[in-house]
């Protein structure tokens, strides 16, 4: 022990060494014991704070954490508290690793058992909402109860799901190892939409009040690059990372001091995080080196638009709307048909947009999304029609959304009816 | 300036609740605490109820205890300087083991010769 901690850990230690023990341990002792490796890591964290916080943090924390798991992993299995017939057999394979990874050599195998971990979770065999809860949870790091705060769930919802999607693991027999090569191009098209998932839980409801959010859109984009980096890597998977480096790049200047929503053409460019978008424009560069043209290379092409203008004014308006139409071609998403609809606005005008729009009414996708409305309100402010507009952000506002959102909304309702009313 | 020993009962179930990120925070504020001038030393205890010794008879019994009726163990302590109560009970108002259990604050016995 050092005789004195530093008062400031290295940056997501806990979260980050959670998830990495989860998957190695998980990697040694078979996806039949998920919890075990789940109790061994939060019981390391827990023996960690309560040590530290009295004795200063140890000259090698990472390794301190993975030999507490380690052991406790071990204890648990001699006193019987998991129950099996293999006691002997999961010893045995715990103790095949005399010093667990003490050296930081293993990064490598770490990344790939956490690898592995991915894919389990993004398994075809779960559904869609389970493969997001469970990444979260087991490769995040994160804790049900934020998992739930992330998707406006209830923790027992979550709880639920995980319980659900865990006893799946067990019964389906699935194996953390990486998918025969027959099925790893459907494997790695779910893994890449889970971490888009992730990623949007993050950044779409980002709230000032709500910071976690940051940290789930770092995490997808931690993942993304993992895969990048893996011998899974391809063009489309530099092409999500890049999406995802660019959009999170601006998410310091997506909420202003009072948490309420700022719109990218009034975002304050200076607050872009340049790392990030160099990092963006890296992961895009490679993206376009091959002929692969996929559904995350046209977003990452749109993002690195809007990120390329120098300012506001000058983004390329008509080079997205074309990007746009390319993405109308390979996806029938009505989000993006919606988002479409508003780069329509700002090349062809009002009328256009608004005709864009009105295949979208009906749609079942969008029957409580509030940016429909949101979206028809504001052409509908433009083109004069106040009435329309004010019934449509009313209904806007009818809709589930953040409390940003919501201010967001009611001053475009207030701003209307005092066009309204004024004139 | 007097010594006293901060005692942190801890119900450990509190720390439970928290995520890892929660935990590594809370660490982070500790480990604030702890550079604190004042605090000369601190260590944890292992998390269990401890033994009690006691004569018995002409010799001793040794039961686990003492604190068997109540889920609170003792998670550490630290040792700190101060004048008097008074300052030991107002350097210690923003200790980050709020929360998390009670603290027991007791001044460390001196003889002056």
């Amino acid at each position: 022990m050092q005789e004195s901690g530093s008062p400031a850990l290295l940056e997501h230690l806990f979260r980050r060494e959670s998830g990495r023990i989860v998957a190695w341990l998980a990697g040694l002792l078979g996806s039949a014991h998920l919890q075990l490796a789940e109790d061994a890591a939060q019981e390391a964290m827990l023996r960690a704070a309560q040590t530290w916080a009295f004795e200063g943090i140890p000259p090698k924390p990472e390794a301190w954490l993975f030999r507490t798991a380690h052991n406790y992993a071990i204890s648990s299995v001699r006193r019987g508290v998991v129950f099996s017939s293999k006691a002997d057999a999961l010893v045995a394979a715990l103790e095949t690793v005399s010093q667990p990874v003490l050296d930081l050599d293993a990064e490598q195998s770490l990344r790939d058992d956490e690898l592995c971990m991915v894919f389990m979770c993004c398994h075809p065999k779960l559904a869609p909402d389970a493969q997001v809860a469970l990444s979260l949870k087991l490769v995040g790091g994160f804790s049900t109860e934020e998992i739930a705060r992330i998707f406006f769930s209830e923790p027992s919802t979550i709880a639920q799901r995980l319980v659900r999607a865990k006893r799946l693991i067990r019964e389906q027999n699935l194996t953390l190892a990486m998918p025969a090569k027959a099925h790893l191009e459907e494997r790695l098209s779910s893994v890449l939409k889970v971490i888009y998932l992730m990623f949007s839980g993050g950044y779409a409801a980002h709230s000032g009040e709500d910071l976690i959010r940051g940290d789930v859109c770092l995490e997808a984009l931690r993942l993304g690059r993992l895969v990048a980096s893996s011998s899974m890597g391809a063009p489309r998977v530099d092409a999500l990372v890049a999406l995802m480096a660019l959009q999170a790049a601006r998410l310091p200047a997506r909420t202003d001091v009072a948490g309420d929503l700022v719109l990218l053409e009034e975002q304050d460019r200076r607050l872009w995080d340049e790392s990030l978008i160099a990092l963006g424009f890296t992961y895009f560069d490679r993206s376009i080196a091959g002929d692969e043209i996929s559904e995350w290379h046209v977003q990452a092409a749109i993002a690195a638009t809007y990120a390329s203008a120098a300012s506001s004014a000058e983004i390329d308006w008509a080079a997205i709307l074309e990007h746009y139409d390319q993405l109308m071609e390979m996806t029938d998403s009505p989000v993006v048909a919606l988002n479409r609809a508003v780069v329509v606005m700002k090349v062809h005008g009002a009328e256009a947009s608004l005709a864009a729009l009105i295949p979208l009414q009906g749609k079942s996708a969008l029957r409580k999304y509030h940016l429909l409305p949101a979206v028809r309100g504001h052409v509908l402010a433009a083109l004069g029609r106040l009435d329309e507009a004010k019934a449509a952000f009313s209904a806007a506002l009818e809709c589930d959304c953040t409390l940003p959102e919501k201010r967001f909304l009611q001053r475009q309702l207030a701003m209307v009816s005092i066009q309204l009313h004024g004139s | 300036m007097a010594k006293f020993v901060l005692l942190l009962h801890s119900d450990g179930e509190a720390w439970k609740k928290l995520s890892p990120e929660e935990m590594q925070k809370k660490v982070e504020k500790y480990l604030a605490w702890r550079n604190k001038p004042f605090v000369v030393d601190g260590a944890g205890l292992v998390r269990d109820t401890g033994r009690v010794i006691r004569a018995k008879g002409d010799g001793v019994s040794v039961t686990e205890g003492p604190f068997s009726e109540s889920a609170e163990v003792m998670g550490g302590f630290y040792t700190i300087e101060a004048a008097d109560y008074d300052e030991a009970v107002k350097l210690s108002l923003d200790i980050p083991h709020i929360g998390l259990g009670t603290i027991e604050i007791r001044q460390v016995m001196v003889y002056n010769t």
